[in-house]
């Protein structure tokens, strides 16, 4: 163990924090506990999951073969207009090459936007275990990376300063998250239930008036996936294609997750409000309730592309989103 | 006896109803600032006044952070029998003239009225009452429920214990020269009073840090001193008999008896039974540098002391007759002598001092945490490189008189000091980690030493108020009144 001691504070060995510094974190600190590790509790692995390996062999061995086909019937479109004329092969072979170097830098943003929601999705898991434990620093760590996201985003400059001049304070890890929650979120939130509230009433708007049942379908389709996109742009994700086969996914399997958990909320006034408009016309009945269904999925969308959980702030609640649906509140 | 405790009951429960009246038209919210002498109760309500008033900067305290409260002023207190809670005094000490206040003699209060608006946008005044008193004061709760026979019996079998029974050995000499039945006599009684004060008054030296000393006024008599209801001792008396009439022993329990019904049950009434939260402060840092006695001794009266507090969910039956403090927070005072990455251990040893106590009251629905604060830091944090190894530290001007090592501080040097590393607590294991305090050997010889520092040089903005640096007071205060504000 070692001894108190004191020490001058202009001796050489001394590094003393000046005010405004961020506080150093245990990182910085690994030495000391170095020393202390060797009787921390051994980690226990996650079990791990079932594999679907043939399953992914499959996928792989037949995307290989597709690739390969794609590549060969290039090769021979540019072998014969080789034949035709040289010029035409060059050409088509300048055209080929820009097609690879489109598709390169396209696969790459599609990769680096599912890079970008993942880190989002992580972020919001270590929060909501940072929310748990009130460690500090993984507190620390998982703001420093919702700074990080936020620096993209102009309008949390504020917010953003105002977090950066917290880091010399002793706050706790679940307290920290908190704070960045108010601090960065807070004009995020609204925004989003602004997004959702107008989509809703635009669907059920849609609906009520629109000539054929397949129009509504595809129009809420379209809405819907709109939607999810614009709140995962706000949230700071920017999802590709691919970025947004994985949101919806997420989406709707958090809406089946969550919907039946909902029920003082939703149910009840789904069934009334539904029954009081369908009372009235049946179109509109309709309208009303596509519009409260995508209410509820733009609140499981907000709650999936969100990089915090919600804990400092209010979560919406499909009364305040699409409250403005029922006929009662229609005058 | 039974009847007194009946209309005990019964000024409590009409007490409670007039706050209550009171309460409907404008509310209020009674913050009991609970803890041992020397604990910095003065310190901590000079600071969460002087945070409030001037909205420093208190990030965790969201109704503050959010802009929610418009304005924060000190109003008259309501009771005109009690002096005022001299903020003004103890914040010049404090940012002037770089002293701690003195240690408190006698009860004050004070009254805050914070205008806010809920979050959904009403326009409301809380109205915040804070009492402060010697923290010796304290002690006398433990007395609430014993009879003088009981209190002896204890009383003489925990100056038996440990460093105690040197320290009480003068006084184990002329209790034993003492017959309880012999006939009363005021000289034995005034000897008695004095060789027990004495032994008390020596457990509350530094190296002992002893904490569990009732009765309090022995050693803050205020405006007691001298009075027959202080001149009373604990005797060695026989079980299963009762006194003699004429007796020592009958005087020294009548004048016991005395006690209770003149002091602690009026402080009980006053202060204790009406508590809306609690926050209760230790000073287990000291407990540390004294040793694991001072350490044990410490658990034991938070432990009791807390048994003595209503706690529990809060219903409207319960508000109106009998309030409940629905919220109690534990605090480790003085963090700021330790640096920041040894807060969580700190934390953990004073969860493991209060574990019975909040178990308690959040069985009956209060809910409790454990944090360490420091209303007022008085330190910088460093880092020490020594050899390979780096040592986190402290920076400060150390009091006066103060020591660690072989050097001896003036008071006005600023020093870099390693206090010691806290133990990192396993859950289940027991509290007893062995340790040398300074209650064992000297100075050199401890493996803590954590000193008491100047508070800090603060500097005022022009025009402005100067920020007194606070560690986790804004989690307190959102933990105490922060859900009245929503």
């Amino acid at each position: 163990m070692t001894r108190p001691e004191s020490f001058r504070p202009d001796d050489p060995r001394v590094a003393v924090a000046s005010p405004d510094e961020p506080l150093l974190t245990r990182a910085e600190l690994r030495e000391i506990e170095a020393a202390e590790a060797a009787n921390l509790p051994a980690v226990i692995e996650p079990a791990q999951k079932k594999s679907r390996f043939w399953g992914k062999l499959f996928w792989s061995a037949a995307g290989g073969l597709v690739s390969l086909a794609l590549g060969l019937a290039v090769a021979n479109l540019v072998q014969s207009l080789f034949s035709y004329a040289p010029w035409l092969g060059w050409f088509a072979l300048a055209l080929t090459a820009l097609a690879g170097l489109a598709l390169f830098v396209i696969a790459m943003r599609e990769l680096f936007a599912i890079f970008r929601l993942e880190k989002i999705e992580r972020i919001q898991k270590r929060a909501v275990e940072v929310l748990v434990s009130d460690d500090r620093d993984e507190g620390k760590a998982v703001v420093s990376d919702m700074l990080s996201l936020a620096r993209t985003m102009p309008r949390l400059a504020k917010g953003r300063a105002a977090m950066e001049g917290y880091a010399s304070d002793i706050i706790d890890g679940a307290d920290y998250v908190r704070l960045a929650e108010r601090e960065l979120l807070t004009p995020l939130d609204a925004e989003a239930r602004q997004l959702v509230s107008s989509a809703a009433k635009r669907v059920s708007l849609v609906t009520a008036i629109s000539p054929r049942a397949a129009v509504d379908l595809l129009f809420v389709l379209f809405n819907t996936l709109f939607l999810i996109r614009k709140l995962a742009t706000l949230y700071g994700g920017r999802p590709g294609v691919l970025g947004m086969f994985r949101l919806a996914r997420h989406v709707i399997s958090h809406l089946a997750l969550t919907g039946g958990m909902a029920v003082g909320d939703s149910i009840v006034q789904q069934v009334l409000g539904h029954g009081l408009a369908a009372k009235l016309s049946a179109r509109l009945g309709e309208g009303v309730l596509n519009g409260l269904l995508t209410a509820r999925l733009g609140i499981a969308a907000i709650e999936v592309t969100r990089p915090l959980p919600f804990a400092a702030l209010p979560r919406p609640k499909l009364s305040d989103l699409a409250g403005n649906l029922l006929p009662a509140k229609k005058d | 006896m039974a009847f007194d405790d009946i209309l005990e009951e019964a000024r409590l429960a009409s007490r409670a109803l007039a706050d209550y009246g009171s309460g409907l038209v404008r509310p209020q919210l009674r913050l009991g600032v609970t803890g041992l002498s020397r604990s910095g109760k003065t310190i901590f309500i000079t600071a969460l006044i002087h945070a409030l008033l001037h909205g420093t900067r208190l990030p965790v305290f969201e109704a503050l952070t959010s802009g929610r409260i418009a304005r924060v002023r000190l109003s008259p207190q309501p009771d005109a029998a009690i002096p005022r809670f001299e903020y003004e005094k103890h914040l010049r000490d404090l940012a002037g003239l770089r002293q701690w206040p003195e240690s408190t003699r006698a009860i004050s209060e004070i009254r805050i009225e914070i205008e806010y608006q809920t979050k959904r946008g009403r326009e409301r005044t809380l109205t915040l009452d804070i009492v402060d008193y010697p923290g010796e004061w304290l002690l006398d709760l433990l007395l609430l429920d014993n009879t003088y026979e009981e209190w002896s019996a204890e009383a003489i079998a925990l100056s038996r214990q440990g460093p105690r029974a040197v320290l009480a050995n003068q006084w184990h000499i002329h209790l034993k020269s003492l017959d309880p039945k012999a006939k009363a006599d005021e000289q034995h009684a005034i000897n008695a009073a004095k060789l027990f004060t004495e032994y008390l008054i020596a457990c509350r030296d530094e190296r002992f840090a002893m904490n569990l000393l009732p009765p309090g006024r022995f050693l803050m008599p205020g405006d007691l001193a001298g009075s027959p209801a202080v001149t009373f001792a604990p005797l060695d008396l026989p079980r299963g008999e009762s006194a003699p009439s004429g007796s020592l022993w009958e005087m020294m329990a009548s004048r016991y008896e005395a006690y209770r019904a003149r002091v602690v049950r009026p402080f009980f009434r006053e202060h204790f039974a009406r508590l809306d939260r609690q926050i209760v402060l230790a000073d287990v840092l000291s407990a540390i540098n004294s040793g694991p006695e001072a350490l044990s001794d410490l658990e034991a009266t938070l432990t009791s002391i807390a048994a003595c507090f209503n706690t529990g969910r809060r219903t409207i039956l319960s508000s109106i007759f009998k309030p409940r403090a629905d919220k109690i927070l534990f605090a480790a005072t003085k963090a700021d002598h330790l640096h920041h990455l040894q807060h969580d251990r700190l934390e953990n040893i004073l969860s493991r001092m209060v574990k019975r106590a909040a178990a308690r009251s959040e069985l009956a629905g209060a809910k409790t945490d454990a944090i360490a604060i420091a209303a007022v830091r008085a330190t910088r944090e460093a880092v020490v490189t020594r050899g390979a190894e780096k040592l986190p530290a402290i920076v400060g001007a150390p009091l006066s008189g103060e020591r660690i090592g072989d050097e001896t501080f003036d008071g006005s040097k600023e020093t870099a000091i390693f206090p010691g590393a806290l133990p990192e607590l396993v859950e289940g294991e027991n509290m007893s980690w062995k340790f040398r305090g300074l209650a064992a050997g000297s100075h050199d010889e401890s493996d803590f030493r954590f000193l008491k520092f100047r508070p800090p040089l603060v500097d005022a903005p022009t025009g402005g108020e100067p920020a007194l640096p606070h560690i986790r007071l804004d989690r307190a205060l959102q933990f105490l009144i922060g859900d009245r504000l929503e």
